[in-house]
């Protein structure tokens, strides 16, 4: 996977096409109350930040999934997008262009 | 008279005080936490930062002209930040005014340092000795229940290919 048009160091032979991958999450009571009370001193909020990777990640499976469904080896030119679909959850979408390369 | 016109004075200044007394609490609390924060990360920049400056790290999309690549990886790094509470509402004071917000200047200038920091570290731990199409991304992040709340966050994803040379 990469985020420009190529794979560095490696040749592309044929793209597949756009492969995309989104999940929406939203945090339990627990860690909302407790990030609640870090927003009294501001800073870093750890538990968004755990949230946040963890569902990226998630969301990057998925489209590799796709993409190795469709025969791909590769996926170039990953974009990421964050969006606030409802109160209190956020989508986390990525999209790329499946590749075979060699 | 005089002893009752304190307890008028206190009956009126006290609860003013009082819900005065959290705001000021909280801004002060989070000044010296970003502060300390801030010190942290100055001494990262200084192990990691001439890195960061070099000719290794680009926001351009292809390899420069002394690069040659054997496998890439994508990297990405994202962090939550927000200042305290006690900031929001003087920030909400001050922006009566207008003007220069500095409680979130130093809050926005953090996070983006420090997401970049990170991104540094991951490519290290990946062994990337190169990054090439740096971005960096900001979204507003609010997990809220309702709109009512003052919780706020800021969200700064940083993402790149990595180049093991």
């Amino acid at each position: 996977m990469s985020n420009v048009e190529t794979i560095p160091g490696k040749s592309v032979v044929s793209s597949l096409g756009l492969v995309t991958g989104s999940t929406v999450r939203a945090k339990h009571l627990g860690k909302d109350i407790f990030a609640g009370l870090k927003n009294l001193v501001g800073g870093e909020l750890k538990a968004y930040t755990e949230l946040l990777n963890e569902s990226r990640n998630e969301a990057l499976q998925r489209m590799m999934m796709q993409a190795h469904s469709m025969g791909a080896n590769g996926i170039v030119n990953v974009r990421f997008a964050t969006s606030n679909v409802a109160a209190g959850a956020s989508e986390l979408f990525c999209y790329g262009t499946a590749v075979i390369i060699e | 008279m005089a002893g009752g016109g304190a307890i008028i004075l206190v009956y009126i200044l006290g609860p003013i005080l009082i819900s005065l007394l959290f705001p000021i609490l909280s801004w002060a609390i989070g000044r010296w936490y970003q502060d300390r924060l801030m010190d942290a990360l100055l001494v990262n920049e200084k192990q990691q930062g001439n890195m960061l400056q070099s000719d290794q790290h680009l926001s351009t999309q292809s390899l420069m002209t002394t690069m040659t690549a054997e496998s890439s990886t994508l990297l990405h790094v994202s962090i939550c930040v927000g200042p305290s509470m006690g900031q929001i509402f003087f920030m909400w004071c001050k922006s009566i005014f207008g003007g220069r917000l500095h409680s979130y200047d130093v809050v926005l200038d953090y996070g983006r340092r420090e997401a970049l920091l990170r991104l540094n570290q991951q490519a290290k731990d990946l062994g990337c000795s190169s990054m090439v199409n740096i971005r960096i991304e900001t979204s507003t992040v609010s997990f809220a229940k309702n709109d009512k709340s003052n919780t706020s966050s800021v969200e700064f994803l940083a993402f790149a290919t990595g180049i093991r040379q």
